[in-house]
């Protein structure tokens, strides 16, 4: 059937089967005004889509890093997104202001099942140890691990925010033995165990990187809430974000397409090769959503760390790459390794002077 | 008879817990718990030097920038290198700006927010506190929203991205931006400095430097209606009225490790001539004195950790988790920092004492350190660093080629970065052998100011401060939270951690 923006009147065409019966909210993707698109079979009335949603936002063993990401994201800037969209926002360690029997009162709420949740954030991951007990992360006394899973069993959605909740990220290798939220790295489990589904009948949504990128995070909270469905992958990452490698858009891949290379910091040229990018190995929308509406660290000569990747950190030195006989051990998604090599052999033949001698804008 | 209670502290980075005794309604004694334990230091062990410069900002997420800094300083110090003038001009105008978001965001959103809390509900100022600071709806709160994640936009286009980026490298920085990144770094300053002094001070930075006494402050306060409108002149005007300059005392130490390594050729002057543009320093009330690497140490006594004998000083320093507590004298997951063996306070009140500014040491001498004097001194900081950064990226635009010294990497090294986060005091020290990671240690600013007691049974500075306060309803303990987060409290980094 076709859409037509309210604002700006750009016509789109969408599958009728995927606006729910009760109608949906929708980003035109020209103007980017947001507008409720009504499932022609039902004519609900707009009442129904803005019953309000509420949502809590829980920090684990983590650094705050997706919670100033989110406010830093724009547009929609945080209270527009959870203003506009009629959100409720329960609960953030950072910017509420309850008084702590409000708060406790909140949570009692909250588990008897007397407060709806609809969308539960956890940020940072669940700290197990010691040999665990849970007891290096506490709230009053109690492990706060239990306080994320008693709150995961009530969301209708739970987005783990950042790599840390997502696969277990910093510390997942260490003494405070913490996981993500349903993966530890790359194997499906976690904390809740691979079976486990919110009352939406979903697993645990991931949104990695170190930190997660603020728009991927109120992306994924207005979708939520406006019933848009997300695609996942087999990591329970949305499709949305992580699609493209961290690579596209980078604006030093001419240099990387002619193996032109920066062997030392500061030379400029592609840093696949020499000084451990992994923009070519691991998926997300940093070079495509740029950060903070500015840029990357790999178009300002930082190597991607590989942040979202289930392993990251790595456990290998950052800002090396491995290497056999020049070509890095790890090669990009797909590629075939005898064709990679020749077909960078030739584009290095080919590469023109005005990369050799760094005459680009980069 | 006294009573203990338990008060968790939100709108602090991370996980904090007081323990109070009361009495009467008074703390008669305060206990300060980081609940959380990360391990950052023993991840350290192993790895590669230059890690510390992708692991480390993961340590905090509002103040990425400035372990990312001590960590290149560092390096900087085990590898043997002076970095150029522009790689400093821009690591101190990078490190600026997460002051310049800091404060404001702290202010704002984490500290004035509590004037908003229904405990006010029967004062004269509350419903214009509601009107401004209410969470997400209240008029300052949006706009600092708004600014704050605008300003930082400058460390991401030299630097990539905030938080969480590793473009400062030993020997400089990686990035070299183009002129036209380093025009739009001048707006955004500009735009950013615009802001601030219509909403957040009332008036041109020029007039607020002439501030120089408690004096001169109530002259100002009545100035100008702009002046009191302003979020400077509602925070005196409210923290006169709920008396905040009368609590939170604290023991009077202060501790800087000097901010803006000055390059060798600028127009800018340091505050006291030496090679920081903050100063470094010790001091005792307004006694200043040079500020000594070794006679910093962290105590264990009272930590969550394995105790040596006696307070180690970082490159000794042991990180081994040690739960127990049985004997109930271990309390939290932070360690004890002391300085010549005493606590200090860290942060943009310290900063301004050690630099001798006119009104802060007024203040203090005149009545100590208290909640008023320290908030006072991070809102208004902004006032003080936007010329200074305002000139560097000026400044930077003279030589736009070397932003980078090569130098001869070393298998062994030993080194440390000392700096001053937005919250203050901040030293990384690492030790390395056979380029691999022997030893890092790390003292953040919260470590100081939230550290529990040391093997003398000395309260941290924010135990001392609680002790004396009246709480007026244990539910909603608002007094507690105002002297907690005039320190501005950071724990994730402080329970690194450590």
């Amino acid at each position: 059937m076709k859409i037509i923006c309210e604002k700006c009147g750009f016509t789109m065409n969408l599958d009728k089967s995927r606006i729910p019966e009760k109608g949906a909210k929708g980003k035109c993707p020209k103007c980017r005004h947001i507008f409720t698109i009504k499932n022609p079979g039902t004519g609900v009335s707009d009442n129904a889509n803005k019953s309000q949603k509420t949502l809590y936002w829980l920090q684990g063993g983590g650094c705050g890093g997706d919670t100033w990401a989110f406010f830093n994201s724009e547009p929609p800037e945080t209270s527009e997104l959870i203003n506009d969209l009629n959100i409720r926002l329960l609960w953030h360690p950072s910017i509420s202001n309850h008084s702590i029997a409000a708060q406790n009162k909140l949570n009692n709420d909250l588990l008897s099942g007397k407060q709806a949740l609809d969308i539960l954030c956890i940020e940072g991951s669940i700290i197990r140890g010691p040999g665990g007990t849970g007891m290096f992360d506490t709230l009053l006394g109690k492990p706060k691990k239990d306080i994320a899973a008693s709150l995961a069993n009530k969301a209708s959605y739970v987005l783990a925010v950042g790599t840390c909740a997502s696969f277990g990220g910093i510390g997942a290798d260490g003494e405070i033995e913490a996981t993500g939220m349903q993966f530890q790295k790359w194997t499906p489990g976690g904390f809740m165990g691979e079976n486990f589904k919110t009352k939406s009948g979903l697993p645990i949504i991931n949104l990695p990187g170190c930190p997660c990128h603020g728009g991927v995070i109120s992306g994924a909270i207005a979708a939520l809430v406006s019933g848009i469905p997300l695609k996942l992958n087999q990591y329970n990452i949305p499709l949305e974000w992580y699609g493209t490698l961290v690579h596209q858009g980078c604006t030093r891949n001419e240099y990387h397409e002619y193996r032109v290379e920066e062997k030392k910091i500061g030379e400029k040229g592609c840093l696949f090769f020499y000084l451990g990018c992994h923009g070519p190995l691991v998926y997300g929308p940093c070079n495509k959503m740029l950060w903070n509406r500015r840029s990357s660290k790999t178009r300002v000569g930082v190597p991607c760390f590989g942040c979202t990747r289930p392993d990251f950190p790595q456990q290998y030195p950052f800002f090396k790459t491995r290497n056999i006989e020049g070509i890095p051990i790890e090669l990009p998604d797909g590629v075939n390794r005898a064709h990679y090599l020749a077909y960078k052999g030739i584009a290095a033949a080919a590469a023109p002077e005005r990369l050799k001698k760094r005459k680009t804008g980069i | 008879m006294s009573r203990k209670y338990i008060f968790p502290i939100n709108r602090v980075e991370g996980d904090l817990e007081i323990q109070v005794e009361l009495k009467d309604g008074i703390i008669t004694e305060a206990w300060s718990a980081g609940t959380m334990y990360r391990g950052f230091e023993n991840i350290m062990k192993g790895r590669s030097p230059m890690d510390g410069l992708v692991i480390t900002p993961r340590v905090c997420g509002i103040c990425s920038t400035a372990h990312l800094k001590a960590a290149a300083k560092a390096l900087d110090m085990a590898y043997n290198i002076v970095i150029p003038d522009t790689a400093k001009m821009i690591r101190n105008i990078t490190m600026g700006v997460e002051m310049l978001q800091n404060d404001v965001r702290q202010a704002v959103l984490l500290f004035m927010c509590d004037f908003a809390n229904p405990y006010y509900k029967d004062f004269p100022l509350f419903k214009e506190a509601v009107s401004r600071y209410e969470p997400l709806k209240g008029s300052s709160a949006l706009q600092t929203l708004v600014e704050s994640a605008a300003i930082i936009e400058i460390t991401a286009v030299i630097g990539g991205q905030w938080p969480h980026s590793s473009f400062m490298v030993p020997g400089g920085v990686v990035s070299s931006p183009s002129i036209n990144d380093i025009n739009q770094c001048t707006y955004l300053l500009n735009r950013y400095r615009k802001w601030y002094e219509k909403q957040i001070l009332g008036c041109r930075l020029e007039r607020w430097a002439e501030v120089k006494n408690n004096l001169d402050l109530d002259k100002w306060l009545e100035e100008s209606h702009l002046h009191a409108d302003s979020d400077l002149g509602f925070f005196i005007r409210f923290s006169k009225k709920a008396g905040l300059d009368k609590i939170g005392k604290g023991h009077g130490n202060f501790i800087c490790f000097g901010s803006f390594d000055m390059p060798e050729n600028t127009d800018i002057k340091s505050l006291n001539k030496g090679p920081k543009y903050l100063p470094a320093g010790f001091s005792q009330h307004t006694r200043i004195q040079a500020l000594q690497e070794e006679s910093i140490f962290e105590d264990s006594t009272c930590s969550w950790f394995k105790t040596d004998d006696r307070p180690l000083h970082p490159f000794e320093g042991l990180t081994i988790p040690y739960a127990t507590g049985g004997e109930g004298k271990k309390y939290s997951w932070a360690k004890a920092p002391r300085y010549q063996g005493l606590p200090a306070e860290t942060g943009p009140l310290a900063q301004m004492i050690i630099a001798e500014n006119p009104l802060f040491t007024n203040l203090v001498s005149s009545k100590g350190p208290d909640v008023f004097s320290r908030e006072l001194a991070r809102i208004v900081r902004p006032a003080i660093i936007i010329p200074v950064l305002d000139k560097w990226i000026k400044e930077i635009a003279r030589n736009m080629e070397n932003f980078c010294r090569t130098y001869q990497e070393k298998e062994s090294g030993k080194g440390f970065g000392l700096i001053e986060a937005p919250r203050g005091a901040l030293g990384h020290w690492i030790h390395f052998k056979n380029e691999k990671i022997e030893n890092y240690q790390i003292i953040t600013p919260s470590a100081w100011n939230g550290s529990p007691r040391d093997l003398n049974g000395v309260r941290g500075p924010w135990e001392q401060a609680l002790v004396g306060t009246s709480i007026q309803d244990t539910d909603n303990p608002v007094e507690a939270g105002h002297i907690i987060r005039s320190f501005d409290p950071c724990l994730v980094c402080t329970v690194h951690a450590i």
